[in-house]
């Protein structure tokens, strides 16, 4: 290694900028960020808001519905991390993991440059719009749900990438 | 009850959905910071952050018309940015490896991942308050510094000017 390169990166300690607080200060707030008494408050205000929520991840399983009869796959891709984002929060967990599930297909088949499959979201729109629109008690199913869908999508990210290799292999014979 | 050394704080949320900015809100007004400005993409953050000047900001990822990386880049970056040191959390529903690894490079001090739970989100502001992180100037990067141990018996290669600083023989 050369101090060419060294002369490439220059660190700047913490001590060199304004501190966001005095010593004591950052004492009192590190006591406040685990005292009991303020996780209490918080989980307090997340519950007394998961029913605003709940119909905030129910207007977004919307949006992904109309996206969905008219292919725009961008806002699909938004509405489901969006509901990704927000639906444990709601109370909706089994809506979450429906929702990740879908995204970490989403983001796959990007990344190998394809575009997603309506059945593959279709299966995950029926879904998504069942678990969130009924109740916790049947959350169960919306987890056996989850698991079917996550094996679903990772049978068929390994078909394609299978094929995407065949592809590739065929081109790099074929020059 | 008084949030006491939170109180004088101020703190910034840029996110487009209404939903989690009320959520965000809530749990930094429980802490006890009560001055929170909001924005809905990153070209109004940018305008609040010079007209409010506050100490720290909470940023989603995706925004139209200037998403969170483009925003934080141009905190870290920008010769109009008011405050380049200004701790940035971004919270976001996009987890995927290579996302993170671009809000990392874009100069966001900590990624938090929704879904969020009050835990999460003060575990992230804790971290900041009580591990403020050392920053890296270089031609094509100005953020906090991304090497969060330091490891006694590192073998690696070393590339930084402080690493040269007490060991005039290397070359």
């Amino acid at each position: 290694m050369t101090t060419k390169n060294a002369a490439i990166a220059q660190l700047v300690p913490a001590e060199a900028y304004p501190p966001l607080l005095s010593p004591l200060q950052r004492r009192q707030a590190m006591a406040k960020l685990r005292s009991a008494e303020t996780i209490a408050k918080a989980s307090r205000i997340l519950a007394a808001r998961a029913a605003e929520l709940r119909d905030a991840v129910l207007e977004l399983v919307a949006q992904f519905e109309e996206a969905m009869a008219v292919a725009d796959w961008p806002m699909v891709y938004s509405a489901t991390h969006e509901i990704r984002g927000l639906a444990a929060t709601a109370g909706l967990g089994a809506t979450g993991r429906i929702a990740n599930v879908f995204c970490h297909y989403l983001d796959a088949v990007a990344q190998l440059g394809l575009a997603p499959e309506t059945a593959i979201a279709k299966v995950h729109l029926n879904a998504l719009v069942r678990s969130a629109r009924t109740e916790d008690d049947t959350a169960r199913h919306g987890d056996m749900v989850a698991q079917e869908l996550s094996a679903l999508v990772a049978r068929k990210l390994a078909e394609l990438k299978d094929s995407s290799t065949m592809r590739d292999g065929l081109r790099d014979g074929a020059a | 009850m008084s949030g006491g050394a939170f109180d004088h704080l101020k703190a910034l949320i840029v996110e487009d959905n209404q939903h989690m900015r009320t959520l965000l809100r809530s749990l930094l007004n429980a802490l006890g910071i009560t001055l929170v400005f909001e924005a809905t993409n990153g070209e109004d953050a940018f305008a609040l952050l010079r007209d409010r000047q506050p100490d720290l900001i909470l940023s989603d990822l995706s925004m139209s018309p200037m998403d969170g990386l483009a925003f934080a880049r141009e905190v870290r970056m920008s010769r109009s940015s008011p405050n380049p040191y200004i701790p940035i959390i971004m919270v976001t529903g996009h987890t995927e490896r290579h996302r993170v690894e671009a809000a990392r490079d874009a100069g966001v001090t900590e990624v938090l991942a929704k879904p969020i739970t009050a835990g999460s989100l003060y575990q992230r502001i804790g971290e900041i308050v009580d591990k403020p992180r050392a920053f890296v100037k270089a031609s094509n990067y100005f953020g906090p510094d991304r090497r969060r141990l330091r490891v006694d018996d590192y073998s690696g290669p070393f590339r930084r000017r402080e690493d040269f600083e007490n060991d005039l023989s290397v070359e």
